[in-house]
């Protein structure tokens, strides 16, 4: 890094800046003792028995449930932990290209092509970012069922290869807004046309914007319980986070216990694709270092 | 099409590329674009416009789901104004979360951020560890929890002695926002890559200004992140206006206690889905999306003033 | 089209980046129409049986459809199921988008809507009647399901509301245990009287309960509702009964807002299920979840009456089971019904878990072999029979609404921001317009 201009100076300041960074470091990890409290929490009350999961306000167990992850584990509706698993991968693998692909590609049009209504398309994009989505619920409803798409994955991946989150392609308008508008006349004085432009230029220069919006999407798809409710209907087209609501129902026993133990089971896939990206976001940014 | 193309493409001759042989490029560029655009294009046509035009219709009639609509013209509008006093309830409880949430979870994405910004060793760790409860979403599970801590007798009122938040109207709206603050993963990255964007050889060349440390943060580093400043600050109040997930996950979906954090939509859902008054949910939603627009208007408005973009050439 | 414009190379490019888009639709929308027919390739007939309930109900009806399956070969059944609230969601989702399953099940307090919506099939039908037998069936419990002279769905099972309590602490209070019959005022000395002794409330404030109300008011001779679906009460009624459960609330015989607020539909979270109060006034069936939290044991009383006397307690189908208007199986949709309602071998493997039965031979059937709190909740029925009046007809549409608002404005009592009166009056106001 080359921003941290203290080093280069004489021996003599070094002891200061060695204090801040311990300060800094014991500041973070006190602060992430905080953060990371609920999430103990969370992990502990998988293991209580059913009479401490809510009444308890201890953290850690009286007594260790593990049976909490074997009912977890048996599945849900005779479909098996592994089928779900699998079912929440493909949805928010899908996502993720979808996202990925439709939202550069409108991206680079808004910001850096021009065309007629560049302007108001751009304000109405915007504008589907405000829209709250319950009011649009029924009527995509009835569309995918008049297109047959209903109790298929297509409701929930179709319309992010529709570039309809327009969040990202808000993010990733800013992020081309911000690259050196050179390099593109310089690709374009050597004869690329837009689509090698975008290619080849614009788009690893992207990348940091493009690796955000696949975790975004990966993690938000994932938790989204209210459209894979909405759309899916056949027990083994279900997902983790749905069946995570068939541990609890009012009107009868509910199994609290099972239902932490399977959050928690529901959390290690995020937590790892959030890890391995994580690498490719450091790499990413390192690469794509506007250096002009 | 063709006509007003060309009209466009002349309407810019000062331009020095406007040449004879660059207008097929102009033109072809604009071509471009709308295959850029046409998957975009396609979403928004069928599953933005289309459902939009649909629930602006439903919010002048009487829908309840299962038989057809019937037009009653501003009724729901009336109504919501003038004869709802939970309307009114759940836009009091919206705004002050609003106003609590989101400057509370940007001013602590960017605090962590900065800090995190130049540091050398354990950058990944500490990244991923403070993003880990944006992993959760706002889950049943998460609610639990959220309800066992902010709890009479929970770990914040054995530390604080401040009683129970969540059963006490005013304290609950607290504590659901707190979950939103809580996760500013989301924030927080795109700051972060925000800052990755600096060029370093603008803090170089203010440092051989011999610019402070605070000096360059207030000339380099605010301005130039400013675009992500602005970002960040839209998305999260639009959708801070738009919050339902805490607030349905942590007081069961009643909005609770005394509707105090009945946040709009939830109030929306329950008008919608629970009491099939779709038509009346759809001009509820209608007015959201005014008022969302109007306040992203306001922020657009003001960011001119100060927000800066770097290689903004032709744009505007 | 950006085809249109442009040279010749930039055409072919453009279009085919179009037509991939297209064509990516186009695939997309013909994927998924294979997997809708409801008709397999071999001739089976595919049923879609939704229904809500926890893990134990789902490996009971599991079950039963292998054996309904065995039993019917050219028929098979999908089911899926969910929690109460999410089921209710998808359900009206689903029926908005005309696509309901074929078969459902019901709350009583759906029927209305969805059968005055044309969701609903006439089980009374030609069709269906053929094949679903109801002569064994509880009369009174049978005509909740009929609106307009048409069954638009049948009873499963039946409950009833209950004041449960944790014996061991009730009995250490050294408290009376509730008699039959006791009334309101009897109870109403009872939480205090356990208050004193345990330094906890009695039990639940049943004020935001719009059950806890109905069986009140039932108690003075009245309804929720009229026949014709209007209100059956006045704020007056509705004063009097805040003013009654705000002031044991007050002077802590019941549970304070603070505790009452915490309660999300399970028992888990009611305060007798955090352990900070010695009773709860809950429907009986879920009360299976308070054992695993109070193991000396939980019983069973039955609800106040009226000061004369009268009971309010009735008997509810505690979930029906309908048939959507459009299926294309109407025949085995029925059949699955009556399978699932009229069949012995069925009826072994369900036991209690949607209630007990409202199959009277059947109900008789399976009480030998009901254990645990399957058993309790039968022995408690037992001790009623007899004794009860008939249930209201289903409540109107505009009743899921008002149950919601009910709590909510009892909210703004509790925590003493508005007098039962004024509360009361907004609601009346209010359920008006919603039953208009």
């Amino acid at each position: 890094m080359t921003t941290a201009a203290p080093t280069t100076t004489a021996a003599g300041r070094k002891p200061p800046v060695n204090r801040r960074r311990v300060a800094l470091h014991a500041g973070c990890l006190a602060a992430l003792l905080v953060m990371l409290y609920p999430l103990a929490w969370l992990l502990a009350t998988s293991l209580k028995p059913a009479d401490e999961v809510i009444a308890s306000l201890n953290l850690l167990p009286g007594t260790l449930e593990w049976s909490n992850y074997e009912t977890a584990l048996d599945g849900v509706n005779d479909v098996s932990v592994g089928r779900l698993l699998s079912n929440s991968l493909l949805i928010a693998g899908g996502a993720v290209l979808g996202n990925v692909l439709s939202c550069s590609l409108a991206a680079y049009a808004f910001a850096r092509l021009r065309f007629r209504l560049r302007g108001p398309l751009f304000a109405f994009m915007i504008a589907t970012i405000m829209l709250p989505h319950h009011a649009v619920l029924i009527p995509q409803y009835i569309i995918f069922n008049q297109l047959g798409m209903v109790n298929t994955y297509w409701p929930l991946v179709l319309p992010k290869f529709l570039a309809t989150e327009a969040f990202f392609v808000f993010l990733i308008v800013q992020f081309m807004r911000g690259l050196p508008r050179e390099l593109e006349e310089a690709a374009r004085i050597d004869g690329c046309g837009p689509f090698r432009a975008f290619r080849s230029v614009v788009l690893p220069l992207t990348r940091p914007a493009l690796i955000t919006t696949a975790i975004f999407t990966f993690i938000w798809t994932w938790n989204d319980f209210f459209t894979q409710l909405i759309y899916l209907f056949s027990p083994e087209k279900f997902t983790l986070t749905l069946a995570l609501r068939s541990f609890v129902d009012a009107s009868s026993q509910s199994s609290f216990g099972p239902m932490f133990a399977m959050s928690v089971i529901a959390l290690l896939p995020i937590v790892l694709f959030f890890l391995a990206f994580q690498r490719f976001l450091v790499e990413g940014m390192a690469s794509s270092g506007v250096k002009g | 099409m063709t006509t007003t193309q060309t009209s466009a493409s002349l309407r810019r001759p000062e331009r020095p590329a406007a040449t004879g042989a660059r207008r097929p490029a102009g033109r072809r560029r604009e071509g471009a674009a709308w295959v850029f655009l046409s998957p975009w294009v396609l979403g928004a046509v069928l599953l933005t416009l289309l459902p939009m035009a649909v629930s602006l219709y439903l919010s002048f009639t009487d829908y309840d789901l299962f038989n057809p609509p019937s037009w009653v013209g501003l009724r729901n509008y009336t109504q919501m104004f003038t004869e709802d006093p939970r309307y009114w309830r759940s836009v009091a409880a919206t705004l002050t979360y609003v106003v609590i949430a989101v400057p509370l979870q940007l001013a602590l994405a960017l605090v962590v951020a900065l800090a995190l910004k130049n540091m050398k060793r354990g950058k990944g760790f500490y990244r991923s560890a403070f993003y880990a409860p944006s992993l959760l979403g706002a889950s049943m599970s998460i609610a639990l929890v959220w309800r066992a801590l902010f709890n009479d007798g929970g770990t914040v009122d054995n530390l604080l002695g401040t009683g129970g938040w969540v059963n006490r109207p005013g304290w609950a709206l607290l504590a659901v926002a707190l979950l939103t603050v809580w996760q500013f993963g989301a924030p927080m990255v795109i700051f972060l890559a925000g800052l990755q964007q600096i060029p370093a050889e603008l803090y170089e060349a203010a440092a051989v200004d011999g610019a402070s440390r605070w000096r360059r943060f207030l000339s380099v580093t605010v301005p130039m992140l400013s675009p992500v400043i602005f970002f960040n600050l839209v998305l999260q109040t639009i959708q801070a206006f738009q919050v339902f997930t805490p607030a349905f996950a942590v007081s069961a979906g009643k909005g609770g206690p005394a509707d105090s954090t009945l946040f709009y939509t939830l109030y929306l859902y329950d008008r919608g889905f629970v009491a099939s008054h779709m038509g009346y949910a759809s001009a509820m939603a209608w007015v959201l999306l005014l008022v969302i627009g109007a306040v992203t208007a306001v922020l657009f408005r003001t960011s001119r003033s100060w927000v800066f973009y770097a290689f903004e050439g032709d744009d505007r | 089209m950006p085809g249109n414009t442009g040279d010749r190379t930039r055409t072919s490019r453009a279009s085919r980046a179009a037509a991939a888009a297209f064509a990516l639709c186009a695939v997309l929308t013909g994927c998924s129409g294979a997997e809708d027919e409801a008709t397999g390739t071999d001739g089976t007939v595919v049923l879609r049986y939704t229904w809500w309930g926890n893990q134990d109900r789902a490996a009971r009806t599991e079950a039963a459809l292998d054996l309904f399956e065995k039993k019917h070969p050219g028929i098979e059944v999908q089911t899926s199921f969910s929690g109460y609230d999410a089921y209710k969601q998808k359900l009206a989702t689903q029926a908005a988008g005309g696509d309901a399953p074929d078969v459902m099940q019901l709350d009583y307090r759906m029927i209305d809507q969805y059968a005055t919506g044309g969701v609903l099939l006439d089980l009374a039908g030609p069709e269906p009647q053929a094949v679903l037998d109801t002569s064994e069936f509880d009369q009174g419990l049978l005509g909740t399901g009929r609106i307009d002279g048409r069954l638009y769905a049948v009873p499963q099972g039946r409950g009833t509301e209950t004041v449960v309590y944790d014996t061991e602490q009730w009995e250490a209070a050294g408290v009376a245990p509730p008699r039959a019959g006791w009334t309101w005022s009897e109870w109403a000395d009872t939480m205090r009287q356990l208050a004193e002794r345990t330094g906890r409330p009695g039990g639940t404030d049943p004020g935001q309960s719009e059950d806890a109300f109905e069986v009140w008011l039932r108690g003075q001779g009245k309804a929720l509702y009229t026949e014709d679906g209007a209100l059956g009460f006045t704020a007056d009624d509705l004063t009097r009964w805040w003013t009654f459960t705000d002031g044991l609330r007050r002077e802590g015989a019941v549970s304070a807002a603070e505790q009452t607020t915490q309660m999300d539909g399970t028992v888990e979270n009611t305060p007798l299920g955090r352990g900070t109060a010695v009773s709860d006034y809950n429907w009986d069936a879920p009360c299976s979840g308070f054992l695993p939290l109070i193991p000396s044991g939980i019983t069973l009383a039955p609800t106040p009456s009226g000061e004369d006397g009268t009971p309010g307690q009735y008997f509810k189908p505690s979930m029906f089971m309908g048939v959507a208007a459009d299926t294309a199986h109407p025949e085995q949709s029925a059949r699955l019904i009556d399978f699932m309602l009229n069949d012995p071998d069925a009826a072994e493997i369900l036991g209690a878990t949607r209630g007990i039965p409202v199959n009277d031979a059947i109900r008789e059937d399976i009480a030998a072999g009901l254990t645990g709190f399957d058993r309790t909740m039968y022995d408690f029925h037992t001790s009623l029979d007899g004794k009860l009046d008939a249930p209201p007809q289903a409540p109107p549409s505009g009743d899921s609404a008002l149950q919601t608002t009910f709590a909510r404005d009892y909210d703004q009592v509790s925590y003493e921001r508005m007098s039962p009166r004024e509360a009361a009056e907004n609601y009346v106001t209010h359920a008006k317009a919603e039953l208009r």
